[in-house]
């Protein structure tokens, strides 16, 4: 009866907090400082069929759109804009009945008001698949669940923390930054998955040296072949060292798996030896090398994946524009697939570093019961 | 020598020396995966044919070169495998749905500038490649979520094999609950490692907090993110219960 009232409280104050916060971003206007309009109505102009220099069709559009303001000085007037867009929406999209615009107001000469667009509102959608995720975790997962939320959370705050550091700081050095960061997040996160025990303390030594050695492999290899088949042309929009911000993305990406990979060997090899105490070293190697081998190709295709897929429609308008297969694929696709197989690498190091790192830790207790 | 050549032979090497015959199998699952994307990539630019259709073919033949060709034709894959699937379908729709609001596709204004000498009007329709993207770069996730809690769950039905289908599926549950706070991680961290110069960048503009929650490039990370995590949790129910639903039908018939 306790515990039901308790998960009565804790629910309604998680739906008091997701409508409330649905309803304000919603209704925020008045906090932005750009004028703001939602669009009432829509009439396309004309349409034009376009075909490019590589014999693309496209079809080009525009739209004629009244647009109710919704802050600032002229609230509740209604304007006229103009959107362009085509069929392809690479980067103009069509406007629907509903969506709400950041626009910059135009006066002509003759006084007549109209607004030109410079963006959608997308904050109200962000906040919906926000909270869509987050009740499904506590649904599904309960507990856990909002324990990875409060994870995630807190590593993104980190984050950009050292990253509002490093950019105050003009001498300050985002390897050794990040390596900083990369300490904090593996014990902070593994310590709030997996409590303060043996296994959290073998997985987060086990992560440490796995991302260390997976890192001075990949460096050294970059170093040995000259960086030989690497395009850094993807990230020359920086202003700053763009090869020190790919080693740096290149620590963090690897470590969520690496962190993955240490906690699942060593915790189910403590949980195997406590529930049979006289096992033997041998059998306790096989095992966690049979988990091992289990996890670690499904384990490389989440990297590769999460790695690959950005680049797709990058990748689909080079094509389309007559770029060349292999230069195609080079120019947009050789810094993912080496971030992927040094991830890779760090997961299939960090198998036999946490298979010892936790028997040295069940031999140490041992001797400690002895 | 190519660095990306000799990375992938450290990487096969390593896998053969610590998986054996199942490393190099994983090897080889990465590369045909890989060849997957290219293939895909080819479809796609065809614009008759609607990219989200072309994508979840894809993702059928990634979810069987993951499940059954590293782990073979057996119970536990065959469930994962229909669980993958329905997953990927439910979570077409949400994402479908989101995107069609959110307009997050194609390219930000901070790329375009760098794609200044290429023609944008290409007649691809880029809503349909944003929601297969993020299809894409979750699929492996959910392969892995999938086998990860069906594989217990057949370890546990062979122990007990008068278990109920109730319980076989608190089972599945449970061991869903342990591994989502370490798959989102993964998860997190990989998407946080390729958008860390973004991230930078955004910082350098000094662009307010309303700038960056309402940019096209942002808001699009942090859907896909959402949208990867909740791929993720969603196929822990329904891998829960079609597994237990496939073991325990005999009894019930």
């Amino acid at each position: 009866m306790m515990i039901n009232r308790k998960r009565m409280m804790w629910f309604s104050l998680l739906g008091v907090l997701c409508v409330s916060s649905l309803y304000f971003v919603f209704h925020n206007h008045a906090l932005y400082e750009q004028t703001i309009g939602e669009v009432t109505s829509v009439t396309t102009l004309n349409q034009e069929n376009t075909i490019d220099q590589y014999e693309n069709e496209d079809t080009l559009y525009t739209q004629q759109l009244t647009l109710t303001l919704k802050n600032g000085a002229h609230q509740g007037q209604e304007v006229i804009a103009e959107n362009g867009y085509s069929t392809s929406q690479a980067n103009d999209y069509e406007l629907k009945k509903g969506t709400e615009l950041f626009v910059t107001m135009k006066e002509a000469k003759d006084g007549t008001q109209s607004a030109t667009i410079d963006g959608v509102k997308r904050d109200k959608y962000l906040a919906i698949i926000i909270w869509m995720l987050l009740l499904m975790l506590i649904v599904v997962s309960k507990k856990q669940g909002v324990f990875a939320i409060v994870t995630l959370c807190t590593n993104a705050f980190i984050l950009s923390y050292a990253l509002d550091l490093y950019i105050a700081n003009e001498q300050a050095s985002l390897l050794f930054i990040c390596s900083i960061c990369i300490l904090i997040f593996t014990i902070f996160s593994l310590l709030v998955v997996n409590g303060v025990n043996k296994k959290t303390a073998a997985a987060i030594i086990a992560t440490l040296i796995g991302t260390a050695v997976s890192l001075a492999i990949t460096f050294l290899v970059l170093k040995l072949t000259n960086e030989q088949g690497l395009y850094y042309e993807e990230l020359q929009f920086l202003t700053r060292p763009y090869k020190t911000v790919f080693f740096a993305g290149l620590f963090l990406g690897a470590l969520g798996a690496v962190m993955d990979v240490a906690i699942t060997i060593s915790s189910s090899l403590v949980t195997l030896y406590e529930e049979h105490p006289t096992i033997s070293i041998k059998a306790l190697t096989q095992s966690g090398l049979e988990i091992g081998k289990d996890i670690m190709g499904t384990m490389t295709n989440i990297l590769f994946f999460a790695y690959i897929s950005g680049s797709i429609p990058i990748l689909i308008l080079y094509f389309k524009n007559a770029g060349a297969f292999g230069y195609t694929l080079s120019i947009n696709l050789s810094l993912e697939i080496v971030r992927a197989l040094a991830g890779g690498i760090g997961i299939v190091v960090t198998i036999p570093v946490a298979l010892y790192v936790t028997i040295l830790f069940i031999l140490k207790s041992k001797k400690v019961v002895k | 020598m190519n660095a990306i050549v000799v990375l992938a032979l450290i990487l096969f090497v390593l896998m053969f020396a610590i998986g054996g015959k199942k490393g190099i199998r994983s090897f080889i699952a990465l590369f045909l995966n890989f060849i997957v994307v290219i293939v895909l990539l080819f479809f796609m630019n065809v614009p008759s044919l609607n990219p989200i259709v072309v994508t979840l073919i894809a993702c059928i033949v990634i979810s069987w070169i993951n499940l059954f060709f590293i782990n073979k034709i057996n119970k536990k894959t065959q469930t994962a495998f229909v669980a993958s699937i329905i997953s990927t379908l439910v979570l077409v729709g949400v994402i479908t749905f989101i995107s069609q609001f959110a307009l997050i596709q194609g390219f930000g204004e901070e790329e375009t500038e760098e794609l200044g000498a290429y023609s944008l009007y290409v007649g691809v329709d880029f809503m349909k490649i944003a929601i297969s993207v993020i299809i894409m770069s979750t699929i492996g996730a959910i392969t892995d979520a999938a086998i990860a809690i069906s594989s217990p769950m057949q370890e546990m039905y062979s122990h007990q094999p008068t278990i109920d289908r109730k319980a076989l599926f608190r089972f599945g549950m449970s061991i869903g609950r342990d591994i989502i706070g370490t798959s989102m991680n993964t998860l997190f961290f990989a998407f946080i490692g390729s958008y860390l110069a973004l991230l930078i960048w955004f910082k350098d503009l000094h662009y307010s907090f309303g700038d960056i929650v309402n940019s096209k490039i942002f808001s699009g990370e942090v859907i896909t993110i959402c949208c990867s995590g909740l791929g993720v949790v969603l196929v822990i129910p329904i891998t829960s219960w079609i597994t237990a639903y496939y073991f325990t039908r005999k009894k019930v018939q």
